[in-house]
């Protein structure tokens, strides 16, 4: 069952692949593979993480983009999410980067460390204009003023609500015009733990309560790059989203959670029609379509001001590519109208590019069949999306809120003391 | 495993100063010349054994030279390394509070896990070494625990140690209101450690073929003298089985100073990181936040803890470890 010292050599094996593929690139170099070849084909890696409908998506576009550019040959590696990031950090290192790579959150690690090539000439010469392809999110994956990857994906989160519980409780349906007392006065009429019905699915994600904690005027990193999560404005926040667990009870516990099964949140726990809201991002509609009872989505609620976190990401090219102009050629395709609607075809994702997410293929999608989603509720939050800091320190910052907020969340406490002990964290690790 | 039981066993033979076989080699001449058969046959050794020798140097000498040097280093794995000697030893032991509390959380799971899995193991294999109908069958079932993967043994103990799962039900019984094992910084340790001991049965087996070659005439002459089932474990079987024992205390206490894959899956070292481990956050250092150089010397750390523990067991070993074959 142990073998000795293998966990120990767990970083060495790490280094020997890095070593081993930095000698098999050199061979690769001296071959000719990779590149261009000499009948002018380009052929380019891409890497992308998810699982089978994101491959077949991915695919999808690629044979598209094959057709119509029969000079571009792609070859696409699926990796699984929770490895992407390792994988590719070892491709990178042993020199053999893919040439088209999927980033999100992540992407300033890379282009803080010169490892992504910066797009703005090329986007220049393409004459490509990314406000008015993309909207907000155009320039979302930049790094000291300079773009480093092009929107591919970008969804608001939304408010799935269940339609059946607000219709028995008498409220009227969430929307974007809804403040904190709004929102909570409706959790409050919901809950009912004898049937183990809940208000809300709770918003213990970055994802949520950076939400909140923006609405109410706050910055997690602020305009000059500095952390400031203990402000007056995230704390209240965060201690409004803490307390509808904790004091108020319209959210399950992370204890009666647990007792629902195994990796239980909310999205599983909204899907068996446990509670009246849950925030998401648009991944859950496709296990919804299957649910036996009525439900919708509608824009998030707001604060102070509006504001919503979104998630996506976006297609990078790798110092190492050989062929940065065909890869950039690639994007471009991928990134436009026809490729971006196999996108919502296939239930994928909400594309990047706002002329698909007006078009009716996304406003009533095929596959939704007879329920009646409200698909504009993507476009119209994504006029108050707050920017996301993407610093370099991403997951390290990840990691100090994780790490802090942990017993917070099972069984509450004062979110000033942990947002104190937090900040001195992020303190030290931004630079 | 049982190459390693000779491994270990033969190690410490070699460490005992009553060496039956010592005596002959010191007469033998230091080299004796090859003949040709000898020559062709020494060919053969290096043949025969060199894939894993290659595998060794590449895969094992080799990663770990390299990550000696990793470890002086600050390195991102992007960009070129840059030295800076021992500095991340002393962040690790001067700096980084997390480190500490890793280790703490890492020792405090060995100390426990191992000797109440060793104890378990012990009882299961005295109680499957009766004369009992169905004790092939009782066997099969202890060991199959261990032969399911750990995922689906952590999706399953993460129903088990549920706040109202079957666990906090059977203490329920009891009268003991059972805590929220993996959410409570308190509670996660030992949740852990539950989960530890379901795969006490791969240490059953070895135990109960150890006591199966305890020789019946020892029995038979202590019942002779008088002696019970009691007197009789503690003075026969105990001391029979102390290799085995002790070849699964230096197994158990390197798989669990090395554990990862329970922590991973189970409780990611939440909550507040009081389940984070030395290997999960050396993980977490090198592949979340690109520290290779920290992490390195992180597992280098992690060596000399392992290692200064395996030589207290070998020290240790002498007075309790008894070797049939050896005179005393």
């Amino acid at each position: 069952m142990y073998t000795k010292a293998q966990k120990r050599t767990r970083l060495g094996l790490a280094a020997t692949a890095i070593l081993g593929m930095a000698a098999l690139t050199a061979c690769g170099a001296d071959g000719g593979g990779g590149g261009e070849e000499a009948d002018g084909v380009a052929n380019l890696t891409m890497t992308v993480w998810g699982g089978d409908n994101d491959k077949k998506t991915y695919q999808d576009r690629i044979d598209l983009l094959e057709a119509a550019h029969p000079e571009i040959k792609v070859d696409l590696q699926l990796i699984p999410g929770d490895q992407y990031d390792q994988k590719v950090q070892t491709m990178i290192a042993g020199g053999d980067g893919p040439d088209i790579m999927q980033v999100a959150e992540g992407v300033n690690v890379y282009s803080s460390k010169n490892q992504l090539l910066p797009l703005d000439e090329l986007v220049a010469e393409a004459d490509l204009d990314l406000e008015g392809r993309f909207g907000p999110v155009g320039t979302l994956y930049s790094y000291e003023d300079k773009v480093y990857a092009i929107p591919d994906r970008s969804g608001a989160m939304i408010v799935y609500y269940n339609k059946d519980l607000f219709d028995a409780a008498g409220l009227e349906y969430p929307n974007a015009d809804w403040t904190w007392e709004d929102a909570q006065a409706a959790m409050e009429k919901i809950t009912n733990p004898a049937d183990g019905v809940w208000g809300y699915g709770g918003a213990g994600w970055w994802a949520q309560w950076w939400s909140f904690a923006y609405q109410n005027g706050g910055q997690i990193i602020d305009d000059a790059g500095k952390p400031a999560a203990n402000s007056p404005e995230v704390v209240e926040a965060l201690q409004w989203a803490n307390d509808l667990t904790h004091k108020h009870h319209v959210v399950p516990t992370a204890e009666e959670y647990a007792d629902m099964g195994p990796d239980m949140g909310g999205d599983p726990a909204f899907a068996a029609g446990r509670l009246g809201m849950n925030t998401t991002g648009f991944w859950a509609i496709g296990g919804l379509l299957e649910a036996d009872f009525n439900w919708d989505i509608a824009p998030m609620w707001g604060g102070e001001e509006q504001a919503v976190s979104a998630f996506g990401s976006g297609l990078a090219i790798s110092r190492d590519s050989e062929n940065p102009d065909a890869a950039f050629t690639a994007i471009d395709f991928l990134t436009d109208v026809e490729a971006q609607g196999l996108i919502i075809e296939n239930a994928q994702d909400v594309p990047a590019n706002i002329e698909v997410q007006k078009s009716d293929a996304f406003l009533k999608p095929t596959w939704a069949g007879t329920t009646e989603i409200n698909m504009a509720a993507f476009g119209e939050s994504s006029d108050f999306v707050f920017t996301s800091p993407l610093i370099p320190e991403w997951t390290e910052m990840q990691a100090a809120f994780s790490d802090n907020l942990g017993t917070f969340w099972n069984e509450g406490g004062d979110a000033k003391t942990q947002l104190d002990v937090i900040q001195a964290k992020l303190e030290s690790v931004v630079e | 495993m049982t190459a390693d039981t000779g491994e270990v066993l033969g190690a410490v033979r070699a460490t005992s100063p009553h060496r039956a076989e010592d005596a002959p080699t010191r007469r033998t001449p230091l080299r004796p010349r090859l003949t040709r058969r000898g020559r062709i046959e020494a060919g053969y050794f290096w043949l025969f054994i060199s894939p894993w020798l290659i595998g060794f140097v590449g895969f094992l000498l080799g990663p770990m030279i390299s990550s000696v040097y990793i470890s002086l280093t600050e390195w991102d794995s992007f960009t070129d390394p840059v030295f800076v000697g021992l500095d991340n030893y002393t962040e690790a032991l001067t700096g980084d509070p997390v480190f500490w509390k890793a280790l703490w959380n890492t020792f405090f799971y060995a100390a426990v896990s191992v000797p109440v899995g060793l104890a378990i193991g012990v009882w299961l294999a005295n109680l499957l070494n009766k004369k009992v109908r169905g004790r092939k069958f009782f066997r099969t079932l202890i060991y199959l625990p261990t032969l399911v993967p750990l995922v689906a043994t952590a999706m399953v103990f993460k129903m088990v140690l549920a706040p109202s799962g079957p666990l906090n039900d059977l203490l329920g019984l009891f009268g003991v209101d059972g805590p929220n094992w993996l959410l409570d910084p308190t509670w996660v340790k030992p949740g852990l450690i539950v989960l530890s001991t379901w795969g006490a049965g791969a240490a059953t087996v070895l135990l109960l073929s150890a006591m199966n070659g305890i020789p019946r005439e020892f029995y038979e002459a202590a019942e002779i003298d008088g002696a019970g089932p009691i007197r009789q474990f503690w003075s026969i079987t105990f001391p029979m089985i102390t290799p085995i024992i002790f070849f699964n205390l230096i197994m158990g206490l390197i798989g669990a100073f090395q554990i990862f894959s329970q922590v991973y899956i189970l409780t990611d070292g939440g909550p507040d990181n009081a389940s984070l481990t030395v290997v999960p956050l050396l993980f977490r250092e090198a592949f979340g936040f690109y520290h290779l150089g920290y992490a390195s010397a992180v597992a280098w750390l992690l060596f000399v803890v392992i290692i200064g523990f395996t030589i207290l067991a070998f020290r240790t070993a002498r007075g309790w470890v008894f070797y049939e074959t050896e005179v005393r």
